[in-house]
């Protein structure tokens, strides 16, 4: 592939970032607009950034080289990805938005009356944004080295740059227009390929997937336990996310949240059918892609492998553009939900502080990935769902559902769903991906029952311990709001 | 251009809606709103269990069928359809029955509130 191509598709989307930023920098000016972009933004433009910010390296990448090495295995990601955010419609939505909380551990403390869960779900959820983000980092170095031919570190430093420059400049308000693009982008770049590449196929007399979607690597079939268990995470670790979480503050009321999961609902399966698409035509007619570990990378190489040419360049470049689209939105949505919670528990809530916080929380996760090697970008960010599955996803079902919950049960939850499922993910690391029994490699099966469990019977030996605002915070959550005209 | 300084509040209160909040705190008040959260919860755990028992039969319907996951429509084997496209339709209609109803119970909810 043409680097020169590469880096300047790399260079329109950095720009094309940084300029929406800069435009929404003019009309964001009050606190509002700095945290939750005044609640005033539409569904659609809701939506779609809501759809940027979650379709991350795992779904532009990850997943259709999944697919490639596993086949229909694979497909369940994608499904589980999804079907996240139909639970997250029906348990957590318009309750979340009622609350009127502006960040989780905001939610928490709320609900629960207590500073102590409020510092132990602030832990929880800057541990979960920096797992998140180190995938998207090990994304762009992928991405640079295979297209472009320079050291991987630029890459994760490329995206870190941009995403500080934007979050700084702008807050929240200019990231929805940012990461509303960046949806359309992200979709035009994988659909627009994948079109072309099919139609060349079918031109050169190809019969359409004649040979059978045989398995090119050997890779043994998933096992049923996980398989379930891949989905318990995806499943309930969606509902947990700080940056999809924080998107539906921006909402004007609990029923605009709900338009608003539908509408990203739609737009996420139509986005699906590509990487699925990718995953199937790589399968068939470059399973070569496979076998040399390029797996991650199948998305990106494929137009230059079946189309060729300056065409092929070009499907390339777009390719590309939406691959760093893909990781300087999810990037940045995961920073400022971050920045949003470091600033208001340790920097006391100021604009300044907001920035500062940007920064730090964008550069530890960089750290993070110099030091770790990048495997398959859709399993990682899977065991990322795992353990937001079992540490914020009982917490706030419990707390949203279940008058009964107490401070002492929620910790104690968290820390074991914590501990639990990050004991799995450190002890499979340093087994290394062959010899991490199932049990291990999926933890979400046992895992998040496990939190819940904890979290029940602590809270009902500490009954006493229910916070007197129960009644009246549940009834905030669940009553819907009043239509203005009629407000008294 | 002007600063702001920032200094969210921790719990958000709402001024506004106080006078409802203190007639939802009434015994008969209190009542209506379990009532309504009981009859979300359930409408939740039905649409959930409705759609992970879809999910589930999916696979079961391609392992007990033999053959059907090889068979091709329009030359794609049958269960890349079946996963990669034909889920997602059942998510969306999902999705927009639990709105419908969960809009109705919240309507029931208000005439029951306002008519006191």
């Amino acid at each position: 592939m043409n680097p020169g191509v590469a880096l300047a598709a790399l260079a329109v989307v950095s720009l094309a970032t940084a300029v929406i930023g800069f435009y929404g920098l003019r009309i964001s000016r009050t606190t509002g607009d700095f945290y939750v972009a005044s609640r005033t933004v539409r569904p659609w433009w809701n939506a779609s950034a809501i759809g940027g910010e979650y379709l991350s390296a795992a779904s532009f990448l990850g997943v259709a080289g999944l697919i490639l090495l596993s086949g229909t295995d694979a497909l369940w990601f994608p499904v589980g990805y999804t079907a996240g955010y139909l639970m997250l419609l029906l348990f957590v939505a318009a309750p979340l938005r009622r609350s009127g909380a502006y960040t989780i551990p905001d939610f928490t403390e709320a609900r629960l009356d207590s500073r102590a869960v409020r510092r132990v779900t602030s832990l929880v959820v800057v541990l979960v944004g920096w797992l998140y983000i180190v995938p998207q980092l090990h994304g762009a170095a992928l991405t640079i080295r295979i297209t472009t031919g320079l050291p991987s570190w630029a890459g994760s430093v490329a995206v870190v740059v941009v995403v500080c420059l934007t979050v700084v400049a702008g807050g929240m308000r200019s990231i929805t227009f940012v990461q509303a693009f960046q949806y359309w982008l992200k979709l035009t770049a994988l659909a627009v390929p994948i079109l072309f590449i099919i139609f060349v196929l079918a031109g050169n007399g190809t019969p359409a997937l004649a040979p059978p979607a045989a398995n090119p690597t050997g890779v043994a079939p998933a096992g049923l336990y996980q398989n379930v268990s891949l989905l318990v995470a995806l499943l309930f670790g969606t509902l947990g996310l700080p940056h999809v979480l924080v998107r539906f503050y921006t909402n004007p009321d609990g029923q605009s949240a709900r338009r608003t999961t539908l509408i990203v609902l739609g737009l996420m399966s139509v986005f699906y059918l590509f990487p699925t698409a990718y995953g199937l035509v790589g399968r068939v007619f470059a399973p070569g892609l496979a076998r040399s570990g390029q797996a991650d990378a199948m998305v990106l190489l494929l137009p230059g492998e079946l189309v060729g040419g300056t065409a092929g360049d070009l499907l390339s470049a777009l390719v590309v553009a939406g691959a760093f689209a893909a990781f300087l939105s999810t990037t940045s949505g995961l920073v400022v939900s971050l920045a949003g919670v470091i600033s208001q528990d340790v920097l006391g809530g100021g604009v300044d502080g907001f920035r500062l916080a940007a920064v730090v929380s964008a550069l530890v996760p960089l750290g993070f990935a110099f030091m770790t090697d990048s495997f398959a970008l859709a399993g990682s960010v899977g065991l990322v769902f795992a353990f937001t599955a079992s540490t914020v996803c009982p917490v706030l079902l419990l707390g949203i559902w279940w008058r009964g919950l107490t401070d002492a049960g929620a910790i104690a939850g968290m820390l074991t769903g914590g501990v639990l499922c990050g004991g799995a993910m450190v002890m499979g690391a340093l087994a290394g991906a062959a010899s991490t029994p199932a049990w291990l490699a999926q933890p979400a099966a046992w895992t998040v029952p496990a939190a819940f469990a904890v979290m029940v019977l602590v809270s009902r030996a500490t009954v006493h311990r229910v916070p007197k605002t129960m009644s009246r915070v549940m009834t905030r959550l669940h009553t819907p709001e009043r239509p203005l005209a009629t407000e008294r | 251009m002007t600063r702001v300084r920032m200094t969210a509040p921790r719990t958000a209160p709402r001024p506004a809606k106080e006078s409802r909040e203190a007639a939802q705190d009434s015994e008969v008040g209190q009542v209506f709103v379990r009532s309504l959260i009981r009859s979300q919860l359930r409408l939740a755990l039905v649409v959930a269990s409705g759609f992970l028992l879809i999910l589930g039969a999916f696979p079961l319907l391609l392992a007990a069928v033999p053959g059907l996951a090889e068979t091709r429509v329009a030359g794609i084997p049958f269960a890349w359809l079946l996963l990669g496209v034909g889920i997602y339709p059942v998510i969306g209609l999902s999705a927009w029955l639990y709105i419908r109803m969960a809009a109705r119970n919240e309507s029931r909810y208000r005439d029951l509130a306002d008519d006191r």
